[in-house]
């Protein structure tokens, strides 16, 4: 797969990326791109190196190899905390909720970390301003009311919608989503489905990494395709979904199971 | 060889047959690290329990020297299992800050006991090869102390005997790396972990009673020491690792013993805990880091 | 009446050494370091009136500054050790600063007398309190004033962005940092911080004492540290106070068993643990409390 070169408008340029777990090469040569405001589906059988690829980008663990490019701006091997003050925001397939401590605190934690200004006293004193950012995530995802409770005590569809808002109050650009489908019935589904569309309408870009494969075909604008840690097809929905390559690593998954 | 040389010598080698006793503590630390996750800063009390209990029973009965070390054993096992009971079972699995602070409390209780019963005063403990020497070339080999590296050396066996030929050991073993699963696979959990810490409290027992026997007498102001040489034991041979607790021991002892020589005993632990802080720096996994999975 | 006079002041300084562990293990850091802290900070408060004639006040923030330096040094090699690695690495700190302190020689001569601290024998004549007629009570209310300060600013903290970003890293480090918080700096910081307010509570302690000596500063008053936050829970500041509370009414209020008292006292921490694993004042027990307290105004 000839590796695209990064065109000058992409918001997240991966080249080469390759990244070795002692002996076991969970991602190996993949190149990436993603244009502003679209949305990317990321697939692959399980194994395929997805959330690997999501862990590199946002800097849990530095590449083998490769780079990775976000605005212009190198930030490969860069540490989580400053992944996200470039812009780049994830949620995790587990959810990891901040269990003890309340609905809006959890937010509250992340929004303020792209300040731009680091005065001490800002630690100190809320901004009215960012009590309305605050209030507008938890309506935007729904929890307006739950906003007194502690993380641990919500119900799981509730879990998922904080695991979003969370990262949504730190406002990134790009929002590397982890599996948010994993668990949820129809009518949750398609409720993520609308809310993922209203953050591109509001000039968010997002790479969707699911297993949910009708969710995935019906909000991406494009599909990329992993499978043993290498990116085997991309294209728009319709093509990936007809790809040969793509049938045989899904179903030859199956075969070995 | 100058003199220096030759003491030198001597130093490692009483501190390599004394370090054979902190393996064992560091083998209870590490076994019970390994299988629960948790630390038992208990354990050093529960070895130096046993071998008062043996002291008592020596002085009620004037048991030889072998009974006596028996005694101690099953006194510590029986410790062993009174704390797994008290700071462990029903304890949450996920914060293990709790059982910390409830085997904090048993050391305490325990310590109380034991000052209570002797008034506080240090009692003389049965050393019956306290005054053999055998020369070993220009050095002098201690009877006490190869009698203690000996027995040692056979718990160690009889440890790998049980933890690598035994179901209990296959057990514990299963339990240690993969908890769910092994009950999964229908291990009882808390017949296991109640297993060890018998086990391990036997294993402090035997290591109570040789250190109580080569110092000559036991006080409670042993307690800390213990636990702490317990503690960096483990921690230098990785914790969870029964293999790098028994280097780990040697390796403290003979590093004791050349401080001592050197230093004098002011400055004796601070060498002991410099090579600590070292390890914890350049090394946290220990020598042999089985622990860096945590 | 001086009796009671002299526990609350008592009660200050353990309020003092239970916040300093409180601080840093809202972090997810279990540290025995406290103990070492306070020796530094008693040590050089001590010296700064005996030895150099400083005045009372920036002799206590003296105090509070060396162990906020070294709580700072001791900061960044935790990073690398995790856990209960941890609580070794810091239990070697403290018994290291109390064989430094076993050690140290250090005696001038002031008018006719030799002050200093002088190895085993300890550091005599920290008697600023004494030479100035403080009366029980005067020391009682400053040594308060800096008790109620800082409670009054953890309180605030608590309160603030800060001090929930402390509890995130607590809790996840992974998604603490996924969400924009530097670790380093969020650990690091509640690390200097308990040094501080540690040191202070040394510092305040050697003026009321007057003679402190190495071996009141090992493992046993480490352990304290965090039993007072464990025991009294990390839910707010208030667990501290409630572990120190504890604790206190524990060891004066059994007075009457004598002796037997201390055993007790073990049975205690094991009861408590199993029936309280989170502590006396935990995160659930707060939140029910806000809670009460948000309905009885709403219903008022």
């Amino acid at each position: 797969m000839p590796s695209l070169a990064p065109v000058p408008s992409s918001m997240l340029a991966i080249d080469g990326l390759a990244k070795d777990f002692g002996g076991v090469r969970a991602v190996h040569g993949v190149a990436l791109h993603v244009a502003p405001e679209e949305i990317l589906g990321l697939i692959g059988p399980n194994g395929s190196g997805k959330s690997t690829m999501v862990n590199l980008i946002t800097g849990v663990f530095p590449p083998s190899a490769g780079r990775i490019v976000f605005r212009d701006r190198d930030i490969t091997g860069w540490l989580p905390h400053q992944v996200l003050a470039a812009g780049i925001g994830r949620t995790f397939q587990n959810i990891r909720l901040f269990r003890g401590l309340t609905v809006w605190q959890n937010l509250w934690v992340a929004q303020g970390a792209r300040a731009a200004e680091r005065r001490f006293m800002r630690w100190l004193t809320t901004d009215r301003e960012r009590l309305r950012q605050i209030e507008a995530t938890l309506e935007f995802c729904r929890l307006g009311e739950k906003r007194g409770e502690l993380a641990g005590s919500l119900a799981f569809g509730e879990q998922r919608r904080l695991e979003l808002a969370r990262i949504l109050a730190a406002d990134p650009e790009l929002l590397l989503l982890d599996e948010p489908a994993a668990g949820m019935n129809a009518a949750e589904v398609a409720d993520l489905s609308e809310r993922i569309q209203a953050l591109r309408r509001r000039g968010k870009t997002v790479v969707l990494i699911e297993h949910h494969m009708e969710l995935v075909m019906a909000v991406a604008d494009r599909v990329a395709v992993l499978n043993f840690g290498e990116k085997i097809c991309e294209g728009s929905p319709a093509v990936v979904q007809d790809d040969a390559r793509v049938r045989e690593a899904y179903l030859g998954a199956r075969r070995e199971a | 060889m100058s003199d220096l040389a030759l003491d030198v010598v001597q130093q490692a080698l009483n501190g390599f047959l004394f370090g054979s006793s902190y393996a064992l503590i560091g083998i209870g630390f590490t076994m019970i690290f390994g299988v629960m996750e948790k630390l038992n800063l208990a354990f050093g009390i529960t070895a130096l329990g046993g071998a008062y209990a043996a002291l008592l029973v020596f002085q009620l009965t004037r048991a030889p020297f072998p009974l006596v070390v028996l005694a101690s054993v099953a006194a510590a096992g029986l410790i062993g299992l009174v704390v797994e009971i008290t700071c462990f079972r029903w304890m949450p699995g996920d914060y293990p800050l709790a059982a910390l602070m409830a085997t904090v409390g048993m050391l305490f209780f325990v310590e109380e006991v034991i000052v209570h019963a002797t008034n506080g005063v240090p009692r003389a403990f049965p050393a019956p090869l306290g005054q053999a020497m055998f020369d070993l070339g220009p050095w002098l080999l201690r009877g006490d102390l190869a009698f203690m590296f000996l027995v040692c050396l056979a718990v160690m066996v009889a440890l790998w005997l049980l933890v690598f030929r035994t179901r209990l050991g296959l057990a514990t073993r299963a339990v240690s790396q993969q908890p769910v699963a092994a009950q999964l696979c229908g291990i009882g959990l808390r017949r296991v972990n109640a297993a060890v810490f018998v086990l391990t409290g036997m294993v402090g027992g035997v290591a109570g009673a040789l250190i109580g026997s080569a110092v000559g007498n036991l006080s409670p102001l042993l307690a800390l020491p213990l636990t702490v040489k317990g503690l960096v034991t483990a921690v230098l041979g990785g914790l969870g690792s029964i293999p790098g607790a028994i280097v780990g021991g040697l390796l403290l002892g003979v590093v004791e013993y050349e401080a001592l020589y050197f230093f004098g005993i002011g400055y004796r632990d601070m060498v002991t805990y410099l090579l600590l802080f070292a390890f914890l720096v350049f090394r946290p996994g220990g020598l042999f880091g089985s622990a860096a999975r945590r | 009446m001086d009796f009671y006079v002299s526990l609350l002041t008592l009660f200050g300084f353990r309020i003092l050494l239970g916040l300093s562990a409180y601080v840093v293990i809202l972090t997810g850091q279990i540290s025995l370091a406290q103990a070492g802290f306070y020796a530094l900070g008693a040590y050089s408060a001590g010296a700064a009136t005996a030895l150099w004639g400083w005045p009372i006040v920036p002799a206590i923030l003296l105090g509070a500054v060396v162990g906020g330096f070294f709580g700072f040094l001791v900061g960044f090699p935790a990073l690398r050790v995790r856990g209960l690695f941890l609580v070794i690495a810091t239990l070697a700190f403290t018994e290291i600063v109390r064989m430094v302190f076993l050690n140290l020689k250090y005696t001038i001569r002031v008018g006719d007398r030799t002050i200093g601290p002088a190895a085993g024998e300890g550091f005599r004549g920290i008697t600023y309190y004494f030479e100035h007629g403080w009366s029980g009570l005067h020391i009682l209310g400053f040594t308060w004033l800096f008790v109620a300060a800082v409670l009054l600013g953890l309180w605030l903290m608590d309160r603030s962005r800060a001090g929930a970003v402390l509890r995130a890293v607590g809790e996840d480090e992974l998604a603490a940092s996924s969400v924009g918080i530097n670790l380093t700096a969020a650990k690091v910081s509640a690390m200097t911080l308990g040094g501080f307010v540690a040191g202070m509570a040394g510092a305040l302690y050697a003026h009321y004492a007057s003679y402190v000596s190495q071996e009141d500063f090992g493992v046993l008053l480490a352990t304290f540290a965090i039993a007072y936050a464990l025991v009294g829970g990390t839910g707010s500041v208030l667990g501290p106070v409630a572990g120190v509370l504890f604790f206190s009414l524990l060891i004066d209020g059994l007075r009457f068993l004598g002796d037997w008292r201390n055993l007790l006292f073990g049975v205690l921490i094991v009861a408590m643990m199993n029936l309280r694993p989170h502590g006396l004042v935990d995160a659930g027990l707060v939140r029910r409390l806000v809670g009460l307290r948000r309905r009885a105004s709403a219903g008022a």
